[in-house]
């Protein structure tokens, strides 16, 4: 397969513009789920900037890869990511959760190029990308399928479930990233339900299962290349990250950045990247 | 009519190999030669209904009729937010399977009972719901779902349901399959409780009131015009084994209701008086209500208007 060109080659340039959109979009539309945006935004550019073979030039091909963002709450990410790699024009995020607008505050994938599942109730994406990689698998189809999870949606029983079912048929074409930022709704991870040891629960349920630094480009570029088994890389991310003011808190999981957030978290880009 | 449903899937699925058959882990002794003979198009998930009907959803996508079978209430209510996001929402082809209609397995007590799966069903947008009569309607309804590929729910008895009709029928979607023909007034039902409605017009016949009996298995789109023709004739008497909410009889009102036509119509379903009552299926059918005597009683209280 011959790499994808694509309007941003590095995902440390596309991140860096997706950060900027992200603050836009939530500012204007007033959305939340800012910092849960800026916490994945490096692992969809890793995947978008070159470690998934999807491009808007290859969309109709049966063969190519397949990302799915289960948690459909950081929908500003992905579209963003997704706009600036020319799916479809970058126009639309300005109109992100207006009426009738393509782009809704949770992950929409109709009439959105690039979008493959609607997402936004948790625990669907895996489940759905595992059926793809089981029918690609059985019907000898190449192709990975990767599919994005946020750390509190492993509370869901059908995370655990999936991954028995990878393991159970051989799945070596699925590829899950957790975007462990350790904060889900009302607090952190570890005193809502605790999910530690998180990779020895992996490891144990069959998966090849990978700790990295989930902002290092490097690293997420590198455990994204290869895969014997179906593979977990849990990205060690920060929510709000780049951004100190919503960096680690919950208040920003729900709170819009106003037009002075906006400003201030932009010198904060200016500064930080 | 599980087993009608097997051997005429297999049948299709052996010409065309994008029909995969997935389980939730039933149908022991069912769905042995489907897995012998087509290994490639069959898939056990385990149990984990969820799982499975996104898996299915999923599988589906890639462009193949994806059939998820399993008893009542597991791939219906079990896995329902699945199968409104990753089936109805993507309008993906996947056909969701049940078996064990209303009472068939009624000595297995309530959790194995489907009572609510028409109303809840067919609630969802794109979904297709459909109600075979017979093991006859069963084939034919069989074969256009594996040429069609909108989501739609399957709804099956178990076993050892009597034929209906005398020979195949020829299946068209959205119309009602009249069996006999009357001039007083309509008894339209939905599933294997047709052998009661026979028998409830051979009752009427009796006490020289003359009804027409027809199968409607297609629940979400209503045979209008047969509906019409039965307005003007008479009472029309909807029986099903489901409960009275949001079923067979709620349908048929409420495209009534929004085609203003006006009608005389009355309901035999389950009353669910008492969920935990233990028993065969013709006992539990009978106890709630869904019995020749209701229908009797009902069609003349209406034509005595």
């Amino acid at each position: 397969m011959e790499k994808i060109e694509s309007p941003f080659s590095t995902a440390a340039e596309l991140a860096l513009a997706a950060r900027h959109e992200i603050i836009k979009m939530t500012s204007a539309a007033k959305a939340s789920h800012v910092a849960s945006a800026l916490s994945v935004v490096d692992i969809l550019s890793a995947l978008y900037a070159g470690a998934a073979d999807i491009s808007p030039k290859n969309l109709n091909d049966p063969t190519r890869d397949i990302v799915i963002l289960s948690k459909g709450h950081s929908a500003s990410a992905l579209y963003s990511v997704l706009a600036l790699q020319g799916f479809f024009p970058l126009e639309w995020l300005a109109d992100y959760c207006k009426n009738d607008a393509p782009l809704g505050g949770h992950v929409t994938s109709k009439g959105v190029p690039g979008v493959e599942l609607s997402t936004g109730s948790l625990g669907h994406g895996l489940p759905y990308g595992l059926g793809i990689a089981m029918s690609r698998k059985k019907s000898g189809v190449s192709g990975r399928v990767f599919v994005v999870l946020s750390d509190g949606e492993c509370d869901e029983g059908t995370i655990w479930e999936s991954a028995m079912i990878a393991n159970h048929h051989g799945l070596d074409n699925l590829l899950v990233i957790v975007d462990r930022n350790k904060i889900q709704s009302l607090t952190f991870t570890e005193d809502t339900l605790k999910l530690e040891p998180f990779a020895d629960k992996w490891t144990a349920f069959g998966w090849e299962t990978e700790e990295i630094a989930g902002h290092d480009y490097q690293a997420l570029e590198k455990s994204l290349a290869t895969q014997n088994s179906p593979k977990c890389i849990i990205a060690d991310t920060t929510k709000g990250k780049g951004v100190d003011f919503m960096e680690n808190s919950v208040l920003w999981h729900y709170k819009s950045p106003s037009p002075e957030d906006v400003t201030k978290a932009f010198e904060q880009l200016s500064e930080n990247y | 009519m599980r087993d009608t449903f097997v051997k005429t899937l297999l049948v299709e699925a052996k010409k065309d190999s994008n029909i995969i058959l997935m389980t939730g882990d039933l149908g022991f002794g069912v769905l042995d030669e489907f897995q012998r003979e087509l290994p490639g198009q069959f898939i056990n998930s385990g149990v984990n209904e969820q799982t499975m009907m996104g898996l299915a959803g999923g599988y589906a996508s890639t462009g193949k009729r994806v059939f998820v079978y399993s008893i009542g209430n597991f791939p219906t209510l079990r896995c329902l937010e699945q199968i409104r996001n990753d089936v109805c929402l993507m309008n993906n082809p996947v056909v969701v399977v049940s078996v064990g209609a209303g009472y068939a397995y009624g000595s297995q007590g309530y959790t194995h009972h489907a009572l609510e799966d028409i109303a809840v069903l067919r609630a969802l947008p794109n979904m297709d719901v459909i109600v075979p009569a017979d093991p006859h309607e069963t084939v034919g309804i069989t074969q256009l779902l594996t040429s069609t590929k909108n989501p739609s729910y399957l709804r099956l008895g178990k076993s050892n349901e009597p034929l209906i009709h005398d020979k195949e029928v020829s299946i068209t979607p959205g119309k009602i399959n009249e069996i006999t023909s009357g001039a007083d007034g309509t008894i339209i039902f939905s599933g294997s409780v047709g052998v009661i409605a026979l028998e409830a017009a051979k009752e009427l016949e009796s006490q020289a009131i003359s009804v027409s009996v027809a199968s409607m298995p297609f629940v979400s789109r209503i045979d209008l015009d047969y509906l019409k023709g039965s307005a003007k004739k008479g009472p029309i008497i909807i029986v099903e084994e489901h409960s009275y909410r949001g079923g067979v009889g709620s349908a048929v009102l409420e495209t009534l209701s929004m085609q203003g036509i006006t009608a005389q119509v009355a309901l035999v379903a389950s009353a669910q008086t008492n969920l935990s009552q233990i028993g065969d299926q013709d006992f539990l059918r009978n106890e709630n209500g869904i019995n020749v005597f209701s229908i009797v009683s009902k069609f003349k209280a209406l034509l005595a208007g």
